[in-house]
């Protein structure tokens, strides 16, 4: 019974916690089913070898590999998007 | 990031590559969006996530160079961008500089620091207050 408690416990403090950093409790449900499944450390780290992945240009038709715009100088890739 | 393309253009190639959406209207969407009239679904089509992707560059008028990972999400898991990351690939092709996961650990101001280290700072003239000679004399 204690551990029951102490669990249900633990869980309403990560809640809490949850909710305060996703800015209310309604936003933490959403974080957790919306964000957490896409949210991933990954394993790249400095000094790997770039992955190529093949894009879509804007006017979109035109396909192009990040591959293709590294080599002559230094690329920043900004990942992102409108939302 | 349009003030650093600006900056370092000229000696680094950028480019932007959009990714699923982080707060579409049918999943998690901010009140933040919402005020600023940002209210997309997740797209469930390619053409969709290029209709988003255009309208976002058409509102900012965003000059940085684009692509568009496609339904697959193949960009976004390689670099495990979702939903926002920074990186800097050097001319080896390899790995330079890894962001944080966004937003709290997006930052914009590491990457400046490391285009800095590479081909020095770029520095922008604060703009100066209206001078007291200048105040006084209209008066």
């Amino acid at each position: 019974m204690w551990l029951g408690i102490g669990l249900g416990a633990l869980l309403l403090l990560a809640f809490t916690a949850l909710s305060f950093m996703a800015g209310s409790p309604k936003d933490a449900v959403y974080m957790v089913r919306y964000a957490l499944p896409y949210m991933h450390r990954g394993h790249l780290k400095v000094g790997d070898t770039a992955p190529d992945a093949k894009l879509l240009a804007l006017d979109g038709t035109r396909h192009f590999h990040i591959r293709e715009r590294t080599g002559a100088r230094p690329l920043v890739i900004v990942f992102g998007s409108y939302t | 990031m349009v003030q650093l393309y600006n900056d370092y253009k000229d000696h680094a190639d950028f480019l932007t590559v959009y990714v699923r959406e982080a707060h579409p209207t049918d999943e998690w969407q901010m009140k933040s969006n919402v005020k600023e009239d940002v209210c997309y679904a997740q797209p469930k089509t390619l053409e969709q996530r290029v209709a988003i992707a255009n309208d976002f560059v058409k509102r900012f008028n965003y000059p940085i160079p684009f692509g568009i990972d496609d339904m697959s999400n193949a960009a976004n898991d390689a670099y495990s961008a979702w939903p926002e990351r920074l990186y800097v690939i050097d001319e080896n092709g390899r790995i330079a500089y890894r962001g944080g996961m966004g937003p709290f650990d997006y930052k914009p101001e590491e990457v400046r620091a490391w285009l800095a280290a590479r081909f020095g700072a770029v520095q922008h003239p604060e703009a100066k207050p209206p001078s007291a000679n200048a105040a006084s004399s209209k008066s």
